[in-house]
């Protein structure tokens, strides 16, 4: 898994590429916690995510609980097909804002 | 008379160490393929089958990453069968599948995908230790 984080403007955009599995979640988790308190708004990018399992979307949901606790925004966006597997079958994609560009997640198009 | 189909049968000796987890993966996609599923539902089974193997390195073994996982993946006449076996700690029935699903909390969606993907699933204790069984029949649609 490669994570690549970038400013643009107030917001930080995080860009995730490979594998999210029991082994790399760890990583992905410490990152968008160090980031959250950073900027205004992080908007994660997955259109490149191979795979993610539950232990990655438990991490999605743990960043989101403390974006709001923060008072930060966290959004989605480029959902891949193995991510959108995902959340279908968990039925968490009601609790995030997911857009479909970074544009559009970041409020710019 | 059982079946006399002959299927491929994958067996896996695995170490309690997710850094495996990818090698099962690129293993067991391929040969939900070759049984007959689309993209999609290979997909599904590979996640399934992750989660189940990601369960017992979490629950079972507690993350050490000595553990043994002994892993096989039958093909049947009717689909799929997929057979865990550990000696770590037992599951707590409990547990499983206790979260309400769709809602925010982050812990135990694992065992809601693998009850969602596959059509039967059962946890036993035996003499061998913990054992998983999960299958999945393939539907023809022509």
């Amino acid at each position: 898994m490669k994570i690549s984080v970038r400013d643009v403007g107030d917001a930080k955009v995080v860009k995730v590429e490979g594998d999210v599995d029991l082994g790399t979640s760890k990583l992905l988790r410490r990152t968008l916690f160090e980031t959250l308190p950073r900027a205004a708004k992080v908007a994660l990018n997955l259109e490149a995510i191979r795979y993610i399992d539950s232990s990655g979307i438990a991490t999605l949901i743990e960043v989101l609980q403390d974006s709001r606790r923060l008072n930060k925004e966290f959004v989605l966006f480029g959902l891949s097909p193995a991510v959108e597997d995902v959340f279908r079958l968990t039925h968490v994609i009601r609790i995030f804002q997911v857009f479909q560009t970074e544009q559009e997640a970041l409020g710019t198009a | 008379m059982g079946d006399t189909r002959r299927g491929l049968q994958l067996k896996f000796a695995m170490p309690s160490d997710p850094r495996y987890l990818p090698v099962v993966r690129g293993a067991v996609g391929p040969l939900a393929a070759a049984i007959g599923w689309d993209e999609a539902e290979c997909r599904a089974i590979v996640l399934a089958l992750d989660e189940a193997l990601a369960n017992v390195i979490r629950h079972a073994y507690h993350s050490r990453a000595d553990g043994l996982i002994e892993l096989e993946c039958r093909e049947s006449a009717d689909g799929l069968e997929i057979t865990l076996l550990d000696n770590g700690d037992a599951p707590d029935r409990s547990k499983i599948c206790a979260r309400e699903i769709g809602c925010d909390q982050p812990g135990g969606l694992g065992t809601h995908i693998i009850k969602r993907v596959m059509d039967k699933v059962s946890y036993e204790e035996s003499p061998e230790g913990n054992r998983f069984v999960a299958s999945k029949l393939l539907r023809k649609t022509s």
